[in-house]
């Protein structure tokens, strides 16, 4: 906050007076709701809120953002690490618009958000008034639930509901719409703020149902061949240790999905890596000779399908999953439950036979060395000088013994990062899974310190992701916080070209990228930073990067034209994997 | 072979919702054949009954569970023909200038369970109810006249059950209007 700024004033009579402003009574209802942190950019339709918050700066800490989409993938950031929402405050307009990307990406990963945006006034809307947007209907197809709140007596409540929605069942984001006139209008009636505990057309089923269990428990017991992929699901119910009881108990092998990274010990026995378009041999492979497959949490997306008509066709399905609506969508189940992953698991606990599946396992093993040989050990004991991005994510692995909190952008780092970190601690990968969005991991992982500024958060970026937003530099510079920035350049949008050069006969159609000098420009926005392209100084940068009790930008310089490997083919069955 | 479904759709009486409903069958290019909303017998609760046509009952299954998936939606149903009675009404409103051939009444009311509701100068305006098809037919009837405007409502239908609204929707006070 800037010097010139006047002090927080005491609370002014009309702060302290029952009867409030909605732009007071957002605040109030906001401090009531527990909410400490909002990530925001001010603007005209918002601008009463905003002149209230500078009444409640000491209870509610305000970060003022680059660009808004950097406030959503902030409050992303900050909500996967806390499981609350995070908040976000906009103007109408192009200040809503620009929250639209996070607010999909919050969507498809499952990542509760509350967004508070402004709109015109009353009287103006529907006449295209200035920064005046169809906000609501933008935003329905990509958020849990929405609402226009034009009387300010609304507004306690709605705000409690929003909570409630985005941050209970299956969480998503919500937005709020407040016009301007709602915002500087008193509210007619005394304030007051009740947490909302239940809304009579939405009840999310946490617990199982008793038969759904003992069915699912019978399929397992009686499986051979019993495989478990463990999803987000089980990061957002805090679950991770019921799932090591449950695979301890039934000596189940578990592949966790992208999403749900660090629900396992990277180093546990029965982990198995990650299923998907560019996961693990085994994982991927043995998705088609399990004879019980049991997702937890996690909702079948085709990265992990591949070909849904050849997927674990020979295998019976148990589902555990939240969102009813997932169930059958992708995979039929044979034991659908639904509810929440840590109810279901300690309801399944006592349910299931001790046992050991270790031949099963060993099946995974003996894909895992091929792997090891064939992709593994070139990237990591490779004899050329140049950088491999997975050398690189190794070692900082190695140096941060796995604890990070490590946020990803989009692309081939993406998949190289949650390929080569050995995840030792639970709900420690941010990253955007579902969406798929470039430009998340800066304003993320920003936004993932906040949430945790004890722990040590690293995005590892792409230099393309970088610079979509950047500008985000300027918000990390002036909040202090000690984001530790990692980007593998390679000078290409390297999944795109990868897939150009596999895919589309080597015909590199705009991939490649005149890259402006990222250190200069962090030192412009006070960061400091430096380049290493040497192999031999990697481990002394790495160093120099985590030692750092200032936000840092390490550029590395990597190979230009590494492909990830394995692949499944996009559509193919996930037997048909590509190991080079 | 394309089969009917009814989808009845209960909902608290929220703006916005009409368009919630419909975005999720234009996402998954489902055409919808007909839609009909209206308040219910109790405060607060509107029903949407919703008629496609899909060869694919897993669709509508999965389009079901999506609905449902609403925050403001109370409760959904998915119904073959034969587990509800439905009906639509339609008008016709038909050329009767001088010379036209007269339009036979009697068979209208007697046989095709039609009246006429409103008499104009030179022309008439017939109500039908019933099914699509028979709606249809006496289209078919009616063509012998000029027929100046046709409009049919979308289907409305209750299921055959012994229940009443109240036990599907979720415990609450459910005031009756």
């Amino acid at each position: 906050m800037g010097k010139t700024q006047v002090e927080a004033t005491q609370p002014t009579s009309t702060q302290t007076s029952k009867l409030k402003t909605g732009a007071q009574a957002v605040m109030q209802s906001l401090v009531e709701q527990g909410v400490s942190t909002i990530f925001g950019y001010p603007g005209g339709a918002i601008m009463p809120t905003y002149d209230a918050l500078f009444d409640y700066r000491d209870q509610l800490k305000h970060i003022l953002v680059r660009h808004e989409q950097g406030a959503g993938h902030a409050a992303q950031g900050y909500a996967r690490m806390l499981n609350k929402a995070g908040v976000c405050l906009v103007t109408s307009g192009p200040g809503a618009t620009n929250l639209i990307t996070p607010i999909a990406d919050a969507m498809l990963d499952s990542t509760p958000m509350v967004c508070i945006v402004g709109q015109v006034r009353a009287n103006l809307l529907g006449t295209d008034a200035f920064q005046e947007c169809d906000v609501i209907g933008m935003s329905m197809p990509i958020t849990k639930w929405n609402y226009q709140i034009v009387d300010p007596n609304e507004i306690p409540e709605i705000i409690a509901k929003a909570f409630y929605i985005a941050e209970t069942g299956r969480p998503g984001p919500v937005l709020i719409e407040i016009t301007r006139s709602a915002q500087a209008e008193t509210m007619s009636i005394p304030f007051e703020y009740k947490k909302c505990e239940s809304i009579i057309s939405y009840k999310p089923r946490l617990e199982p149902k008793e038969e759904h269990v003992e069915a699912a428990a019978k399929l397992i017991n009686g499986a051979k061949r019993p495989y478990i992929l463990a999803g987000h699901g089980v990061l957002i119910a805090q679950a991770e240790n019921e799932l090591k009881e449950f695979v301890e108990k039934t000596g189940i092998p578990v592949a966790t999905t992208l999403l749900g990274m660090s629900a396992m010990d990277a180093d546990h026995p029965l982990f198995v890596g990650w299923p998907g378009m560019h996961g693990n041999y085994g994982a991927n492979v043995l998705t088609n000779s399990c004879d019980v497959l049991i997702a937890i949490g996690m909702r079948f997306d085709d990265r992990i399908t591949g070909d849904l008509s050849t997927y674990a066709k020979q295998a019976k399905v148990v589902h555990i999953e939240v969102d009813p609506s997932e169930i059958d969508k992708n995979v039929k189940a044979d034991a659908p439950v639904v509810g929440d992953a840590k109810a279901a698991l300690k309801a399944l606990l006592p349910l299931v036979k001790k046992a050991d599946h270790s031949e099963w396992r060993a099946e995974f093993q003996k894909y895992d060395d091929e792997e090891y040989e064939k992709i593994t050990k070139k990237d990591l004991y490779h004899e050329g000088n140049q950088i491999k991005m997975g050398e690189a994510v190794a070692l900082l692995s190695d140096k941060t013994k796995g604890e990070a909190v490590v946020v990803t952008d989009v692309g081939q780092h993406q998949m190289i990062t949650n390929r080569y970190y050995r995840f030792k601690k639970h709900n420690s990968i941010v990253t955007s899974g579902g969406a798929g969005t470039m430009g998340f991991a800066l304003p993320a992982s920003f936004g993932a310190k906040v949430a945790v500024p004890d722990r040590e958060v690293v995005a590892v970026i792409g230099d393309g992701g970088f610079q979509m937003t950047l500008q985000e530099l300027g918000t990390i510079a002036q909040s202090g916080l000690a984001v530790k920035i990692i980007i593998l350049n390679n000078n290409f949008l390297g999944m795109v070209r990868q897939w150009q050069s596999m895919f589309f006969d080597n015909r590199y159609s705009f991939v490649e990228l005149q890259n402006p000098d990222f250190i200069t420009i962090a030192k412009g926005f006070g960061i400091d930073g430096h380049t290493v392209s040497d192999r031999n100084n990697l481990g002394e940068s790495l160093d120099t990067l985590l030692n750092s009790n200032k936000p840092y930008l390490l550029e590395i310089i990597c190979e230009k034209e590494e492909n990830v490997f394995p692949m499944v083919p996009a559509g193919a069955c996930v037997t048909k994997v590509m190991l080079e | 072979m394309l089969t009917t479904y009814t989808i009845s759709v209960f909902t608290t009486n929220t703006i916005g919702l009409l368009n919630r409903i419909t975005i999720i069958f234009t996402r998954r290019r489902l055409n919808i054949e007909c839609l009909t909303v209206s308040e219910t017998e109790r405060k607060g609760v509107s029903r949407f009954t919703i008629v496609i046509r899909n060869e694919n009952r897993e669709i509508v299954e999965k389009l079901v569970r999506q609905i449902r998936k609403i925050t403001d939606v109370l409760a959904v149903f998915g119904y073959l023909d034969d587990e509800i009675v439905f009906n639509e009404i339609a008008l016709f409103k038909i050329a009767t200038p001088l010379g036209s051939p007269s339009l036979d009444v009697k068979t209208i009311n007697l046989d095709w369970n039609a009246k006429v509701v409103h008499w104009g100068l030179d022309y008439v305006v017939v109500e039908k109810n019933g099914s699509e098809e028979e709606i249809n037919e006496f289209y078919a009837y009616l063509k012998q006249w000029e027929i100046l405007e046709y409009i049919k409502s979308g289907r409305v239908a209750v299921g055959k059950t012994e229940k009443g609204l109240v036990e599907y929707l979720p415990e609450g006070n459910w005031e009756i209007v």
